[in-house]
């Protein structure tokens, strides 16, 4: 192992960041938060699972089919999806535009390592904050592991990775909107815009549905629900990694200070359409994996198995409005289970209004038409069981017959959070103000 | 001749900062940049060292004009005024620039003691008054590699025995070969300190050469180094 004095400048630069990191007040801020952040969470998420798995004298039947994702482990990690749009902004904000501030810039820049590899410095030491922040959400599952719960690895794994993206997204963002600005409040401002924009966009797409529905699925909460629901997708992961490097990328080339302005606008230009291409490509890769143990982005294995033998092309209109609760209900709960089974369905959404309400006596509203192999077949129902009815009857298939084995049951657990209290608002706040004391006292 | 500085242009919107600006820099030597406040001290030295971009100008280097990875190889720019990684201990940082900056590790001990840096070692650069990371910076600057090194304002902030204690480390440090490109507008301290001078007023070389040399150009032989900066500026 090289001595300190001949390692790589890549080495040295990452002590460099990490030790910035380190003096970074609004890092210490965001570790002390997460404990009691997580711990309003997990402590409501545990008494109500307990709730209904019969704590108290309350009934049991419901908790029979909770699943612990749903239940504890969504809510619970929502703290980290709280602490990225509002924290972690700052600390990367921090992080970046405090060479600028200082100076240093001036100094690295005459060093002849890639503004890329010094932006990826910082993001990787950002990354590594980022892991050590998740901390207290996760030793909520040695917590739930004591009461005697039950752990499923896969799904835990894919929630963790989906807040990872979900960080390296703000980590992008603000890297980019600090390199791109001239002062730390001004990138602050662009990236808390950005990310309120992508909420509008969340909600003009569940107005007017069609491509702006299909980008607000993109957008970093939609993201992290998906992950929430232990559905890892291909294209959603490729796109976020996508972003991700186009920011840091994009703050790469506004670091170079010595590069006229009208070129590195050129260039960030030509990354933007790079960057617009390659989401576009990846939008329509299709493979995903329901990491969930209840299975719950995914039909029955049986009725998978059942709609892999049908292979004509399939396709779907349906004459509801984007803010109909019954598009709503048939999109989440069918149809989007139904792509994963059969990719090269087609779906088309009919309506002449947004909200649906003045449509609802006109004809053909609330229809669902299936048309397979040149058959077609027209129904209202909008459950799962309903659009796999209607599929079998069109393709000639016979539904397969229901098997006990296959439903999820669920882990009920009636224990109260015991601990959970001490640990998240005391021990994790105790130990990251005594870690901020520490370090600010060694460094000073 | 080390390098050639030609044609250097650089504009802020309407106003001009530098034109046409050219000159040359012998090796070992200590070349003092001189201008009033506003002559465009600070932006030529950015754009010589590639940290601000130049409008046009090139500079050669054995004839051959050097691109931005050479310039970087052969020049290294100490600003005035910044206080770099400010929450870290001077220590750590002279390490660092030795290695991320590539410096030379050997020196580190020396210049220590040559700009009385021990005291201050344990201390964060935010911390530092004005002189003391003026010293530090000094440090920094004759830590690295590059055989030219080009400091802006190197006696800002400090005392009259710390200025002249710092004038002797630098004639020290030309003395064994680096070439010491520096920005003073004191002209008293440029005269004590530097070989040759460039003249730069209003963004333009108003004259380059040793004080006969200027005090000829100016037809003031027995000028000093202010009179003929009057005189020509």
């Amino acid at each position: 192992m090289p001595s300190r004095s001949v390692a790589s400048p890549f080495r040295w630069l990452l002590e460099k960041e990490w030790r910035e990191l380190l003096v970074s007040r609004s890092w210490w801020i965001l570790l002390i938060v997460m404990g009691p952040l997580a711990g309003i969470s997990f402590i409501g998420a545990v008494r109500a699972y307990a709730e209904v798995s019969g704590l108290n004298g309350t009934s049991a039947g419901v908790g029979e089919a909770l699943a612990p994702l749903a239940g504890v482990w969504a809510p619970t990690f929502s703290a980290c999806e709280l602490v990225a749009v509002f924290l972690l902004p700052f600390v990367a904000i921090r992080m970046v535009a405090g060479d600028r501030q200082s100076g240093a810039l001036k100094l690295e820049l005459q060093q002849n390592l890639s503004p890329a590899v010094r932006m990826a410095a910082k993001a990787l030491v950002l990354l590594g904050g980022w892991v050590l922040a998740m901390l207290p959400p996760l030793s909520a599952l040695l917590l739930w592991k004591f009461y005697g719960g039950t752990l499923y690895p896969p799904e835990l794994a894919t929630l963790i990775v989906g807040h990872i993206l979900n960080a390296g997204l703000t980590i992008g963002l603000a890297a980019a909107m600090s390199s791109f600005t001239e002062h730390p409040s001004t990138a602050a401002i662009l990236t808390l815009t950005v990310t309120v924009g992508t909420w509008i966009l969340d909600i003009f797409g569940a107005v007017e549905g069609g491509l702006w529905e299909r980008a607000a699925g993109y957008i970093p909460a939609a993201l992290v629900s998906q992950f929430e629901h232990g559905l890892w997708r291909l294209d959603t992961t490729l796109i976020a990694v996508v972003l991700i490097a186009a920011g840091l990328l994009l703050a790469a080339i506004w670091m170079r200070l010595g590069i006229p302005v009208r070129r590195r606008a050129w260039e960030s230009a030509a990354l933007g359409v790079l960057a617009a291409a390659a989401i576009f490509a990846c939008a329509f890769v299709t493979p995903s994996w329901d990491n969930s143990e209840a299975r719950a982005n995914s039909f029955p294995e049986a009725d998978e198995r059942a709609l892999r033998h049908i292979h004509a092309p399939l396709q779907i209109d349906v004459h509801l409005a984007p803010q109909d609760g019954r598009r709503t209900e048939l999109e989440r709960q069918a149809l989007s289970k139904l792509r994963r089974a059969m990719p090269q369905v087609k779906v088309r959404y009919i309506s002449s209004t947004s909200i649906g309400l003045f449509e609802q006596t006109a004809a053909g509203y609330g229809e669902i038409w299936y048309h397979l192999g040149g058959r077609r077949a027209m129904s209202r129902v909008t459950t799962p069981e309903g659009v796999l009815e209607s599929i079998y009857s069109l393709a000639n298939v016979t539904p397969p017959a229901e098997s006990g084995d296959e439903i999820f049951r669920g882990h009920p657990l009636a224990a109260p959070p015991k601990g959970a209290g001490t640990l998240f608002y005391g021990v994790w706040p105790g130990v990251f103000l005594a870690g901020a004391i520490l370090v600010r006292r060694r460094f000073k | 001749m080390l390098l050639e500085v030609d044609g250097f242009c650089k504009r802020f919107g309407r106003i001009p900062a530098l034109s046409g600006v050219g000159f040359h820099v012998e090796t070992g030597e200590l070349l003092g940049l001189i201008g009033p406040n506003g002559a465009g001290k600070t932006t030529l030295f950015e754009c010589l060292a590639g940290v601000l971009p130049s409008d046009s100008g090139v500079i050669r280097s054995g004839g051959a004009v050097l691109d931005a990875r050479a310039r970087r190889n052969l020049l290294f720019y100490v600003p005035d005024g910044i206080a770099p990684w400010p929450h870290q201990a001077v220590g750590w940082v002279l390490d660092y620039v030795i290695g991320f900056l590539g410096g030379r590790a050997e020196l580190r001990d020396e210049l220590i003691a040559q700009l009385d840096l021990a005291a201050l070692l344990g201390q964060t650069v935010g911390t530092l008054s004005k002189g003391q990371r003026k010293r530090v910076l000094l440090a920094i600057g004759l830590l690295t590699a590059q055989p030219v090194l080009l400091i802006d304002e190197p006696f800002e902030g400090l005392d009259l025995r710390q200025a002249r204690e710092i004038a002797a480390a630098l004639r020290v440090h030309a003395a064994r070969g680096r070439t010491l490109f520096l920005s003073i507008h004191q002209i008293g301290d440029a005269a004590r300190l530097c070989d040759r001078f460039v003249l730069l007023s209003g963004g333009r070389v108003c004259g380059e050469g040793t004080v006969p040399q200027l005090a000829a150009t100016a037809k003031m032989p027995e000028g000093d180094l202010e009179e003929v900066f009057l005189a020509l500026t």
